[in-house]
């Protein structure tokens, strides 16, 4: 199962950063990574952007940011991956990501996303959304 | 409750910088004799990389040979199931590149068992024979070629093509697969980065190696041959089987533990039966009664496995030191080996050294090298042909790799006299 279309993206996967930004211990070191990552989603596709430094997330192309690495998966694996059943290096490998830009930078964010998949779970439970949780 | 309220002042001899990473093996071992003798069981400053910044407030530095036997044959209390190395390192990077050794009781088991299983005698017989041609062939290259580098002529090829070819890998992509091999331990090196980010070098060899191991694997299962891949993807313990994510990270480690370790032994073996020539005398006086015992010497001696580390599963003392749960302990392999409470006169080099208890293979329990069989068969072929055929080889100064995990060497030029 996956997102309906980029709104569904934006509310779930975008949500989650919202949710990083207002952590007070997760906002301020995503904020001093000065990170801007941009997210393209295919099945449904959609395209999010994420400032890490200014909090913000965008939906949708932007010609005003300049992300310093981009990605791009399929919206399933996005939704795997923040409930921690996707391995990025075994992804990358099997080519269902693909990260164009600084990968470094994506590493040191690694650690601050598995804090985040409780959170995503919890999000989708409280939704009803048990159609988007995956085994592990 | 282990008192948390012990003083942690990080130790004055300090092993965490990289600026001692670069110093030469010999100055380094100056730091370890003073921490052997006084602080045996010290609280440094997180080792210094490059990757993440640490999360850790400091690490336990365990320098002792019986300290190392000891964490390394207590694996409830000393755990590697949150990684062997010493750098803060993404757990998806762990779970991909690790495989079994950074694995505890009853995954470890499971999958050593089962990768042994595909290591049978029949396997290891074949090699043994192919590995005295492929070490005559480097030789008879090395004669043909001249004065050269001794790395990239010798050392290099020998660890590559056995464990590529006891797998079964394509020739085609074995230069490849060993150059990812190089950059998932050397990503510290200015030389290896080239510009990129220590995070990108580590990526892009993992990335390699899984991608290489997992479509080798894929392929096996179509189309079998003899060969260690082919067991793998067949192997079979009580109904259960690798999967090809798992093969994947085996073929990681066996790329990283087989290629490295073995070359920078051959390497610097090389360069102290120069610097000792009474020893590579003394060793062709009657080669085949003493290469056995001089292996072990060649091993102590290079320790090529700088450290490892555990992570404390529970609040425990060592030395006197309170060690709290969670905390992490490096082993130093390289000062075990120099340890002068065990060997006597440790910084002689002696291929006739006995008993030769040391610990660069690792200190003994569930870990210890899979692939030490492999790596002496090796070890005795090359040299069989160096002292042998060149005997008056003599090498230059070595120009070694920065880091603290691996000591390794880019390159050491060579005469054939
Ligand atoms: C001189 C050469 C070598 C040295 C010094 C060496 C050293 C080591 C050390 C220190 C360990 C960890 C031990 C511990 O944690 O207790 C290890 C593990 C290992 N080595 Fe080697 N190694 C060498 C060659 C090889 C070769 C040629 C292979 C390939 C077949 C190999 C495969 C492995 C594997 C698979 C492990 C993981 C074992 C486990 O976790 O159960 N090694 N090695």
């Amino acid at each position: 199962m996956s997102f309906k279309d980029e709104d569904e993206v934006a509310r779930y996967i975008g949500g989650i950063f919202q949710e990083a930004f207002k952590d007070e211990e997760l906002g301020p070191t995503l904020a001093d990574t000065g990170l801007v990552v941009s997210f393209r989603y295919t099945e449904p596709d959609a395209v999010l952007t994420v400032d890490m430094g200014n909090h913000q997330v965008y939906q949708g192309e932007r010609d005003d940011v300049d992300p310093s690495a981009t990605m791009y998966m399929k919206a399933e694996t996005a939704n795997a991956y923040w409930q921690g059943a996707v391995n990025l290096p075994f992804a990358i490998a099997r080519g269902k990501v693909t990260v164009e830009g600084n990968v470094a930078s994506l590493l040191k964010l690694a650690p601050l996303g598995s804090k985040l998949f409780s959170v995503y779970t919890g999000m989708l439970e409280r939704d009803g959304r048990q159609d988007l949780l995956v085994d592990k | 409750m282990v008192a948390t309220g012990e003083q942690r002042t990080y130790s004055s001899v300090s092993v965490s910088p990289l600026s001692f990473w670069a110093t030469t093996a010999e100055e380094r071992e100056e730091s370890f004799r003073l921490l052997r003798e006084h602080d045996p069981v010290s609280w440094q400053v997180p080792l210094e990389g490059s990757l993440m910044p640490p999360q850790q407030q400091g690490i336990w530095a365990v320098v002792r040979h019986e300290d190392i036997v000891y964490v390394s044959k207590n694996p409830e209390i000393f755990s590697s199931a949150q990684g062997v190395q010493q750098e803060e390192v993404p757990g998806d990077i762990l779970a991909a590149a690790e495989s079994f050794l950074g694995m505890d009781a009853p995954e470890h088991s499971r999958l050593r068992r089962l990768v042994s299983a595909a290591f049978t005698p029949k396997q290891v017989a074949k090699i043994e024979d192919q590995i005295k041609n492929q070490a005559e062939q480097i030789v008879d290259d090395l004669l043909a070629t001249g004065d050269c580098d001794f790395v990239e002529q010798v050392s290099k090829r020998l660890p590559m093509w056995t464990i590529y070819e006891m797998m079964g890998l394509d020739p085609a992509k074995r230069e490849t697969a060993a150059a990812a091999a190089d950059g998932m331990v050397s990503w510290a090196d200015e030389d290896v980065a080239a510009g990129r980010e220590p995070g990108q070098v580590l990526n892009e060899s993992l990335v390699t190696l899984l991608s290489t191991g997992m479509e080798f694997a894929e392929h096996r299962r179509k189309n079998p041959a003899n060969d260690l891949m082919t067991n793998l993807v067949q192997a079979e313990i009580d109904g259960e089987k690798l999967t090809d994510e798992e093969i994947g990270a085996f073929f990681v480690l066996l790329s990283v533990a087989g290629n490295d370790t073995t070359r920078n032994t051959i390497t610097l073996t090389m360069k102290a039966l120069c610097d000792f020539p009474e020893q590579r005398d003394l060793l062709l006086e009657d080669f085949e009664g003493r290469i056995d015992t001089a292996i072990e010497e060649f091993v102590r001696w290079v320790t090529p496995v700088m450290t490892f580390r555990r992570t404390v599963t529970q609040d425990t003392e060592l030395r006197g030191r309170q060690i709290s749960a969670g905390e992490w302990v490096v082993m130093f392999y390289s000062s075990g080996n120099r340890d002068e409470s065990v060997f006597a006169d440790p910084h002689r080099f002696d291929v006739t050294r006995r008993p030769n208890p040391h610990v660069a293979f690792g200190g003994g329990g569930p870990h210890f090298c899979l692939g030490n069989m492999l790596a002496k068969t090796q070890l005795r072929a090359i040299f069989d042909q160096l002292l042998h055929r060149a005997p008056k080889l003599e090498v230059g100064e070595p120009s070694y790799l920065v880091g603290n995990f691996v000591r390794g060497v880019k390159s050491m030029p060579c005469r054939l006299g």
